[in-house]
């Protein structure tokens, strides 16, 4: 809401710099959001006409301009600026004049040309930063008028945000309301004593009111002889500088007053209403009205409307009739002050897709106490600028008046809760200052009667805080912070996912986000099967977040392939984050999931980054990384066993099993799927529910010593079928081997055509180690023999020994 | 021959040794001098045939022979590996790139969202969590807006099947965790909100907040304000200060926006502050009754605040991020900064 400063004035005094007053009013909760300055001018600078333009001779940028200020004689002055134009008018200093940032114009040399003047940007009049060309100033004004009499007299508006427990703020007398309390002073309140004349208003017109919950109050006000025209120049510059454009006096009043005291007014022109009386009412099936802004709209059931005796003629607080409205013959005037409730004004509002200075004060709140001064104001105004004779009295319909009520702020409490002390007495003139009234003040209690148009004021905090912004939070005595231990608090859960973040980025991956909706097409591509469980947003915003996502590894590849497509050829992700899938009872559940993706030569280093990965390569390193990472998570019960996913590449997968139960799957990316991204190589990805990966972090394995005796390490060579698998060979040879066989490794795997068809070599290392003593040659040569002729029978294998 | 003859041999050895050129020539020499088919042997085997009066001296001699030219190879053998050790250190290249497979790294929001949380963890706030989908209830009643209030309009809110809906704000966890439990109660809950808002340089529909809450007997506005005067300096700075500004949120009464003096100019006005001096950083207040009262919670009994701030705002401060849709673009080049 925009307040012109000179327009507060009016109703409230105080000693204050305009950003003292803006300080003020954003702490004590009026948000100040701009400071604007309107108007005045700069004593000297006159309107003056271009009538010729030249080049200057010595400098490309600069042009020499012939002009006409209304003087005796025509000027040259030098021009830097971009927009002046031949037969254009701008503001123009003359030789003498002192400008704002201090510097008096005189006749001098500029680029060796005499320069006898100067036109001026609007930062050079101080009336704001714009720099980028001459002020335009409209054709209409004279060379030589002052500039003061185009700008008009100076104002300055400030620009407030009401928050929505604050609609009495949304009006002059309520910004100046809180003016007064800040400041000490009173409110002067507008006069609003009328002259009426008979007959009584009710002889001339009737309001009824079909529904008095959607509409608590309507008054109505007839006025006569109305002449409609212009408003006078001083109530259009105030309603301009508020942002309201002015129409013609009788809509202007109703604007004015609404800006003034915060009750929106609308005035019929009573000759255009059916039999000239009102019926509030709602609208019978398919009646449709059109709007002041020239739009047919078709009422809903739910949608207020102000009526005559035939049809609708404005939707209740929202926006008139173009049927009803004032013009240029209107003489008998319907002046409607009116309240209705807030719920019903904002959805109506929303549903017509209308926001109207009216409604936007509805929808907040508007106190029904304040119908009647509203009405009274714009009937004085009307009678005094529009020559309008008032009918005596108003029609009145009303529900119940609601009551003043009383709350009670007990002084111990304030402290309490503000960490501030005050007396009942200090507390007691707040509250006076805010136009409470004071019931009662003592040491246990300050009992205040609150008016109706503070209808947020109901409890005892509502009252504290009514103290604590008037008091000044800026006033709050530092206290010292105090670190408090809560009892069998305990956040293991959090540090559990913190756990697991730290394990992979100690690994190498790089943390991504993505949001938690998306499109469905993307999760169709990875899992169609489980799209009837995915939760989908009753009201998306876009199409391209219409549901919440099932899995992380969708939004993963999608990230890979971005990143590929930018060139980069190596990437090492992990998400960690939320999927929602619909539970049995068809409502969505969530839960905590750790995904990640490997693309490129992730698990090299140096030159060796050149070489392209192969499938088995790539598989590997996404086993490699789960088995680290599970050894870093103190893992234990996990196992992988093949399975394919919707995603994964036939043969490919894993699924990851803790405890016996299947928490998640690694693998390749189907070449199908990755083909959409363009990408030829292979993508290892895991996703898996995090909440069992961490179940282990905090135990502790029984702790072994290191190994009192040395080893011994045989290596053998084994001549096999490439269809033998490594988990085979290891079966067999510790199926064969002593309790002293304590690791097996397989160090180098080779096929070749030297080896024959369908034929490899795996190369083992065997470690013998005894608890009890230094093993001999001969001993490790005896185990290897049997564990060689084992794996040379039930492979079968042909071995070579190292 | 006599002792000056196998001086002037000694004497003709280590010229030649000295002069070596190589390990070969070198070999060489040493096998012609003091090898087993050398020179020594034969000279030491005519020692017997010196007169005895001469033995003592010839063996001197002798003895310089043997320990001169045995001293003069492995002198040279030192000289040549030195020289040959030195040509190879050329080739060892030192410029190379380092080597090891990679590095990891925490998204920029993870990385407030644990900075922060260590803040109040250290203050004695416990790290608690909630879920992304919310009732009505949670999310709006418990906290203290009325149905048909124009606040339920400000955060305009995505709705799931079962009348769920994603919570707008983190703060859904506050009746959660007053239900479970018995004051007093010290929690800060980072987590996801969404609100329908169409994504731009600084608004995204999906995005993160941290909520705190404390309750317990006699918490007052002024702790609040010791609290978040506190945090302001570990996040931001030892210089950094907070400000109180009176404004509505149904859950708190008082209600509070918090501004931090800027962190950058130190108050004096800069870009990242435009000119203020100040940066708008969290909502708070003090924890309405009726927020109390859903919960089960006796308002006479306790008092408490609550605060919350946006991450990913934080995140834009702290780090200049220029547009908040980079944070979920997932560029490496861009994340591999942070």
């Amino acid at each position: 809401m925009k307040i012109p400063l000179s327009w507060l004035k009016e109703y409230v005094d105080f000693e204050d710099t305009v950003a003292g007053l803006a300080d003020k009013l954003t702490f004590s909760g009026v948000e100040v959001e701009g400071i604007e300055r309107l108007g005045g001018g700069v004593p000297g600078v006159v309107v003056a006409e271009v009538l010729a333009i030249e080049k200057h001779p010595n400098a490309d940028k600069l042009s020499l301009c012939r002009v006409n200020f209304g003087g005796p004689a025509e000027m040259t002055v030098v021009c830097g600026a971009p927009n002046v134009a031949v037969g254009g008018k701008y503001p123009f200093a003359p030789l003498g004049t002192t400008l704002p940032a201090g510097f008096t114009i005189e006749k001098r040399k500029v680029r060796g040309v005499f320069s006898e003047g100067m036109l001026c940007a609007e930062d050079e009049l101080g009336l704001s930063d714009d720099h980028a060309g001459l002020m335009v100033l409209d054709a209409k004004w004279a060379p030589g008028t002052p500039l003061a009499e185009v700008l008009g007299p100076p104002e300055t508006v400030v620009e407030v945000e009401i928050t929505p427990n604050r609609p009495d703020c949304l009006s002059l007398l309520g910004i100046a309301r809180e003016v007064a309390a800040l400041y000490g002073t009173t409110v002067k309140r507008p006069d609003e004593t009328l002259a009426e004349t008979d007959p009584a208003a009710e002889t001339a017109t009737s309001v009824a009111v079909e529904d008095l919950v959607d509409c608590p109050r309507y008054t109505a006000r007839i006025l006569r002889d109305v002449k409609v025209g212009p408003s006078p120049d001083w109530m259009k510059r105030r309603l301009e500088a508020a942002g309201i454009r002015a129409i013609n006096n009788v809509v202007d009043i109703t604007n004015y007053v609404m800006l003034e005291c915060g009750q929106p007014l609308h005035a019929f022109d009573q000759k255009l209403l059916a039999e000239g009386r009102i019926v509030v009412r709602l609208p019978k099936p398919g009646e449709k009205i059109l709007t002041l802004d020239g739009v047919e709209r078709t009422l809903e059931p739910q949608m207020l409307v102000i009526a005559d005796a035939v049809k609708p003629m404005a939707v209740a607080g929202v926006m008139g009739g173009e049927h009803s409205g004032i013009n240029e013959s209107t003489t008998d005037v319907l002046l409607e002050s009116a309240n209705f409730r807030p719920a019903s004004v904002r959805a109506t509002s929303k549903k017509l897709g209308m926001l109207s200075d009216a409604s936007y004060r509805f929808m907040r709140g508007v106190d029904a106490e304040l119908a009647e001064f509203g009405s009274r104001r714009a009937a004085k105004l009307m009678y005094e600028l529009a020559g309008a004779t008032l009918l005596r009295g108003v029609v009145d319909v009303r529900s119940e008046p609601k009551r003043p009520w009383t709350v009670v702020c007990r002084p111990a409490r304030l402290e309490a809760l503000l960490g501030i002390a005050a007396t009942p007495e200090e507390i007691a003139q707040v509250f006076a200052a805010l136009e409470l009234k004071v019931l009662k003040s003592g040491p246990d209690a300050v009992e205040v009667e609150v008016p109706t148009f503070r209808e947020d004021l109901t409890r005892e905090a509502d009252l504290i805080e009514e103290y604590a912004r008037i008091y000044g939070l800026k006033k709050l005595p530092p206290v010292r912070s105090m670190a408090t231990i809560v009892p069998d608090a305990d956040d293991k859960p959090a540090q559990a996912q913190a756990r697991l973040r730290d394990v992979l980025v100690g690994l190498g991956l790089q943390q991504i986000m993505h949001y938690s909706f998306l499109a469905e097409g993307l999760l169709d591509l990875f899992d169609q099967d489980n799209a009837p469980n995915r939760a989908k947003l009753a009201n998306p915003l876009t199409a391209d977040h219409t549901v919440m996502r099932d899995a992380l590894l969708p939004q993963m590849v999608e990230t890979i392939g971005l990143n590929f497509s930018r060139q980069v050829a190596e990437t090492a992700f992990f998400e960690t984050g939320r999927v929602f899938r619909l539970g049995p009872d068809g409502k969505p559940a969530e839960t905590d999931h750790v995904a990640v993706g490997l693309f490129g030569p992730t698990g090299r280093t140096g030159l060796d980054k050149f070489k392209p990965v192969d499938e088995l390569e790539a598989f590997l390193w996404i086993k490699g990384l789960w088995e680290r990472a599970a050894a870093a998570l103190n893992l234990r019960g996990a196992a992988l066993r093949p399975a394919d996913r919707p995603w994964s590449e036939p043969g490919r997968g894993m699924e990851i099993v803790v405890d016996g139960a299947v928490v998640g799957w690694l693998g390749l990316l189907k070449a199908e799927i990755a083909k959409e991204w363009r990408i030829h190589e292979p993508v290892g990805l895991l996703e898996a529910e995090a909440k069992p990966l961490v179940k282990d972090v905090e135990a502790m394995q029984p702790l072994v010593p290191p190994p009192s005796f040395p080893s011994i390490r045989r290596d053998a060579a084994l001549i096999v079928g490439a269809d033998v698998r490594h988990e085979r060979v290891v079966e067999v040879a510790r199926a064969a081997a002593p309790a002293e066989l304590e690791k097996i490794e397989l160090f180098d795997v080779y096929q070749g055509k030297n080896l024959g068809e369908g034929r490899k070599s795996m190369a083992y290392a065997f470690t013998y180690r005894s608890k009890t003593g230094t093993l001999t040659d001969e001993t490790a040569n005896g185990f290897q023999e049997k564990v060689n002729a084992a794996l040379k029978a039930q492979l079968p294998a042909e071995i070579r020994e190292g | 021959m006599d002792i000056k003859e196998v001086d002037g041999l000694t004497a003709q050895a280590l010229a030649e040794l000295a002069g070596a050129a190589d390990g070969t020539a070198l070999e060489a020499l040493r096998v012609k001098y003091i090898g087993r088919n050398g020179m020594l042997p034969g000279l030491m085997q005519g020692l017997k045939d010196v007169p005895a009066a001469d033995k003592p001296a010839m063996g001197q001699a002798l003895n310089r022979f043997k320990t001169g030219v045995t001293a003069a190879v492995a002198e040279r053998k030192a000289a040549l590996e030195a020289v040959a050790k030195a040509a190879k250190a050329g080739a060892f290249d030192l410029s190379l790139p380092g080597r090891w497979p990679r590095r990891g790294r925490l998204h920029p929001i993870q990385q407030l969202i644990d900075r922060t949380s260590a803040i109040f963890r250290r203050m004695g706030f416990t790290v608690a969590d909630g879920p992304d989908v919310e009732t009505e209830y949670y999310n709006f009643d418990a906290l203290n807006t009325p149905a048909d209030h124009v606040s339920r309009d400000v955060q305009d809110t995505f709705y799931l099947p079962g009348g769920l809906l994603l919570r707008t704000q983190t703060s859904a966890v506050q009746a959660r965790y007053m239900e479970s439990r018995k004051p007093p109660v010290r929690i800060v809950c980072p987590g996801r909100c969404y609100r329908r808002d169409t994504t731009d340089a600084t608004h995204s529909a999906n995005f993160h907040q941290i909520e705190g809450l404390y309750v317990d007997e006699k918490v007052s506005l002024a702790d609040l304000k010791g609290d978040i005067d506190h945090f302001a300096r570990e996040l931001m700075g030892p210089g950094v200060k907070s400000r109180f500004r009176t404004h509505f949120f149904p859950f708190t009464e008082p209600s509070v926006e918090v501004d931090f003096s800027c962190h950058m100019c130190g108050g004096k006005g800069c870009r990242v502050c435009k000119q203020s001096g100040w940066i708008e950083i969290m909502g708070a207040g003090m924890v309405d009754p009726n927020v109390f009262k859903l919960a089960g919670y006796d308002p006479e009994q306790v008092t408490g605040y609550a605060f919350g701030m946006g991450i990913e705002r934080l995140a834009m401060i702290l780090f200049g991020i220029d547009d908040i849709r980079r944070l979920y673009e997932n560029d490496v080049r861009y994340l591999a900064q942070f």
